[in-house]
């Protein structure tokens, strides 16, 4: 058992180990050569070259002012919802449950595309609206800034962020807060001397982790920042491989260096600051709950602007989309255009060679990648969590690297790898990076479900006459399965909307959803982009419920 | 109990653990540590029998080894008449084959089942009649008191019940032995003394040869017709609780269990049973032990409640000394003490009415037939 376990430890390290660390060296050394394929010549050109582009100054700074204005305005959306949530008497609790899962099940491109339909300055419906209502000339709002791009990243990254706070909100022991009243100190004070540094280090993992997001986001800055030439560093290494005569991946190499290593920096932060944050958690063994705050009046006018929230973040963009898809050109809805919509985009989408070839591509990359990937986790979750020896914890780092891995930088990594192989330009390249990026994704559940198998499950069902091969199939396999779904839902949902490393990985041939949708962008085919953005929707959410079902099924028959 | 058909009568088989010579080393980090030093044991039938110890004194692996959840080095193990694992004869019986059951301390109840399919699991291994199931699923459960729990979520029952659970799943196949690895460490203390009761009366109604791990002496006292003191991977003692308690002649033992003063001197002389035994408090005569001859140098092991107040008058005669009372805190059903007696402190009790304060100087005598000898 120990030699297999052994062996097992060893593959995985080797396999995981190839899945992240060589886009890592790939990117690393080809940022010192002089393009693809053109390995052996060190040459310092391309980081000289990219690190005096005069145009490099602005595009540090847009990336500083977006990431971290994205990042403090989602934590601070976070901060408010997880507050009334946990700490006050606001109506509709369930609605939190809601608002924090589901935006992430809506594809970033998607959500971004939808608010350039509503406030472009050209012919955003909002915009359109105010013109027509108060007789403008010029629209009076633009998605198409940083202010933007600030408000839409910050829309789409804080769930996460309310994720990582919500709960240390509610393990927080109020007695905490009460002994500082009790001491003396105003309300005000206890929240500056007690209740924010207790909840700091919460906070500041929220921030980290919102600034990883936010640098590697790419629909939010290709969507709605490359219109208005407002560049971030993400786009900046798109515009050196996809625009141009001659895309320079050494020159996309040499930038991303400097991305990735802010990225893992920051993920080391985040880590560090997890396992702080783990310090100051107060267990206490009697059942508290915490002291509510009754908020009188302000209590629906602040349900309605959770309400809002809600609205904005689910219900609208599938709305627009959905509208946008019927109608033939943007307008505000009217009774004329309500008369003129058909479902000519819809069928023009099915008809596009490319649209239904990406459908198929993406809809093999979810079912067959979350597959594998889910089949690589489960066996690396089970080493990490009951192999438990210096190599284990090796694997667990080496697994949970991949993190820190922005899409578009990792991807140009896996081209100088992939150009060497027969992989490069077919889905199988894409089905290899997907994995490799996402498998923390994949063990994470996995891990869970592999800690509450206690030993002692497995050895109590051998001592009362159920042997290996039953207690697996009764046993094990029973239990890992909520943890199994769970997994593979999150894998498919990440593969089919997968953009930011397909956008470098997709050759013709291997175009996928949110590259083809990205594509009607940068045409302006809005019509059929937000007809494809639907089908999307509609794939991932029957993988999901598929999903479910079996689980469920398979829940059932254990016996 | 367990009857078995023998030419035509039906008699009761006594099941009987015998171990031979068992040796188990774990490697951890490159160094070896050995759990099992040459254990040789005979687990009596039908007794509730307990292997005590402190941690890692190789009790839990010792009842792993029994139920086949570990396979040892060395040596033998036998249950009733069946080998489950010779090292010699390269035999070992997996754990699915040997029909124990176990009780384990975390219970481990299955999340994913409810109370019924967790207690009819060991019978639906062995593939019986679904009616079959039912009937003795129900006679279990009535008998550890959870009738009417079956369609329960097992996770969702208190810790109390879960360990019932635990008993009714070990017990529902008939098994020949049942196994315990501390099954109540997990429950708080006034639930801890109820369930101890309650499987008391559980286990002397079966007549099954139960093994019962555990490092709290209290609970081996209480629970056991024999116990075991393991140390270092080897038994060092073994016997009824009373004779544990007040004959061990190991200071380990002596220290181990109960409260205990331990007092070094060396044996003056032996005489008509009694030994005289020179100590930094004076000469103390304690009951004597065939290994103690004069010049031996041993320890006398005095438990608190054996040191009796004596009233002024009464200050002379064998073992009675004076010293100063050092401490005294009120415990309710008793006053407990420390008194120093020339350099050395040592505990007592009194009744809590005794008219004793801090600081005081009192004559206390030792009870000669419970002073005993220790050999280091």
């Amino acid at each position: 058992m120990r030699k297999t376990n052994r062996a097992l430890t060893y593959s995985l390290i080797v396999i995981v180990g190839f899945l992240t660390i060589c886009p890592v060296m790939m990117l690393f050394l080809g940022s010192f050569t002089e393009g693809l394929g053109a390995f052996g010549d060190f040459t310092l050109k391309k980081y000289i070259k990219s690190y005096s582009d005069p145009a490099l100054g602005s595009i540090v700074a847009n990336t500083v002012i977006f990431t971290s204005g994205s990042a403090l305005l989602a934590t601070a959306l976070a901060m408010f919802l997880a507050y009334l949530n946990t700490r006050t008497n606001i109506p509709f609790k369930g609605l939190f449950g809601i608002v924090s899962i589901v935006p992430m099940m809506i594809p970033h491109v998607l959500f971004a595309v939808s608010w350039a339909l509503l406030l472009n300055p050209s012919n955003g419906m909002i915009n359109l609206l105010f013109k027509q209502l108060l007789g403008l000339t010029e629209s009076p709002l633009n998605i198409y800034t940083l202010q933007g791009m600030i408000l839409v990243e910050a829309l789409m990254d804080f769930p996460m962020a309310y994720l990582i706070i919500a709960p240390a909100m509610s393990a927080f022991d109020v007695s905490l807060e009460e002994s500082s009243r009790v001491c003396g100190a105003s309300n005000f004070r206890t929240a500056v001397r007690v209740t924010f540094p207790i909840l700091r280090p919460a906070i500041l993992a929220a921030i980290t982790l919102a600034v990883v997001r936010s640098l590697a986001s790419f629909a939010v800055p290709s969507v709605i920042g490359m219109p208005g030439r407002n560049y971030v560093l993400s786009t900046h290494i798109y515009r050196i491989i996809a625009t141009g005569f001659a895309p320079d991946y050494g020159m996309a190499a040499a930038v991303g260096m400097s991305v990735l290593a802010t990225s893992i920096t920051l993920i080391f932060l985040y880590r560090y600051l997890t396992s702080e944050g783990e310090k100051y958690v107060t267990v206490s063994s009697r059942g508290y709950r915490p002291t509510v705050i009754d908020l009188k009046k302000a209590k629906y006018p602040l349900f309605g602007i959770v309400a809002f929230l809600s609205f904005v973040l689910i219900v609208l963009p599938i709305v627009v989309l959905f509208y946008t898809s019927l109608v033939p050109y943007s307008m505000v809805p009217s009774t004329r255009a309500f008369t003129l919509m058909s479902w000519k985009h819809w069928i023009a989408v099915m008809k596009d060679p490319i649209s239904m070839l990406s459908l198929k591509n993406s809809l093999f990359l979810g079912i067959a990648g979350a597959t594998l990937g889910i089949l690589l986790s489960i066996f690396v979750a089970y080493v990490i969590v009951k192999v438990r020896t210096t190599a284990s914890g090796f694997l667990e780092s080496l697994s949970f690297l991949s993190f820190s891995f922005p899409g578009i930088v990792i991807g140009i990594g896996f081209m100088w790898f992939f150009v060497y192989t027969p992989l490069y330009a077919t889905i199988w390249a894409l089905l290899i990076g997907y994995i490799a990026t996402y498998l923390p994704y994949g063990v994470r559940p996995l891990s869970s479900a592999f800690i509450q198998i206690h030993s002692h499950l497995e050895e109590s069902s051998r001592v009362c006459g159920g042997g290996a091969l039953y207690t697996m199939r009764r046993i094990i396999i029973p239990l890992l399965i909520p943890g199994v779904v769970s997994g593979w839902i999150m894998l498919t949902t990440m593969f089919v909307r997968e953009l930011s490393l397909s956008v470098v990985l997709s050759r013709p041939g291997t175009e996928v959803l949110a590259v083809q949708i990205l594509r009607f962008a940068e045409d302006g085919l809005w019509g059929r982009l937000s007809a494809l953005g639907i089908m999307m929707i509609i794939l991932s959410t029957t993988l999901v419920i598929i999903a479910s079902f079996i689980g469920a099924k398979l829940k059932k028959v254990n016996k | 109990m367990s009857l078995y058909l023998v030419f035509g009568l039906w008699v009761p088989i006594l099941m009987e653990i015998r171990i031979r010579k068992l040796n188990k080393d774990f490697f951890s980090e490159g160094k070896r540590i050995t759990a099992l030093d040459q254990v040789n044991l005979n687990i009596p039938a039908n007794r509730i029998f307990t292997l005590l110890g402190p941690s890692g004194c190789g009790k839990t692996t010792l009842l792993r080894c029994i139920v086949g959840l570990e396979t040892p080095d060395k040596g033998e193990i036998l249950i009733g008449d069946e080998i489950v694992f010779s090292q010699e004869k390269n035999i070992y019986l997996p754990p699915e084959k040997r029909r124990l059951g176990m009780v384990f301390q975390t219970y481990a109840i299955w999340p994913h089942m409810n109370v019924f399919d967790n207690v009819a699991y060991p019978l639906q291994t062995r593939k019986l009649p679904k009616k079959e199931i039912a009937d003795k699923v129900a006679e279990t459960l009535r008998f550890v008191q959870l009738a009417g729990f079956e369609k329960r979520p097992a996770t969702k029952l208190s810790g109390g019940q879960q360990q019932r659970v635990a008993l009714a799943r070990a017990l529902v196949a008939e098994p020949k032995v049942i196994l315990f690895d501390e099954p109540l460490s997990n429950l708080d203390a006034k639930l801890r003394e109820e369930t101890r009761k309650e499987l008391r009366s559980f286990l002397s109604r079966l007549s099954i040869t139960a093994v019962y791990v555990t490092h709290d002496q209290i609970e081996a006292l209480s629970l056991s017709d024999m116990v075991a003191v393991m140390r270092n991977g080897r038994i060092i003692e073994m016997g009824t609780p009373w004779d544990i308690y007040f004959n061990s002649d190991q200071r380990f033992v002596a220290d181990f269990i109960g409260r205990a003063n331990i007092i070094d001197g060396k044996i003056r002389s032996v005489e008509k049973g009694w030994a005289v035994i020179e100590s930094a408090i004076g000469t103390i005569v304690c009951q004597s032990r065939d290994e103690a001859v004069p010049g031996k140098s041993v320890s006398v092991c005095i438990r608190p409640e054996f040191i009796k107040l004596l009233t002024e008058a009464g200050g002379e005669g064998r073992n009675v000394f004076r010293g100063k009372v050092e401490s005294l805190v009120f415990v309710g059903d008793i006053q407990e003490g420390e008194v120093r007696i020339k350099e050395t402190t040592l505990s007592f009790q009194v009744e809590p009415t005794a008219k004793i304060k801090e600081g005081d100087l009192i004559n206390l005598r030792f009870d000669p037939t419970h002073c005993s000898i220790l050999f280091n």
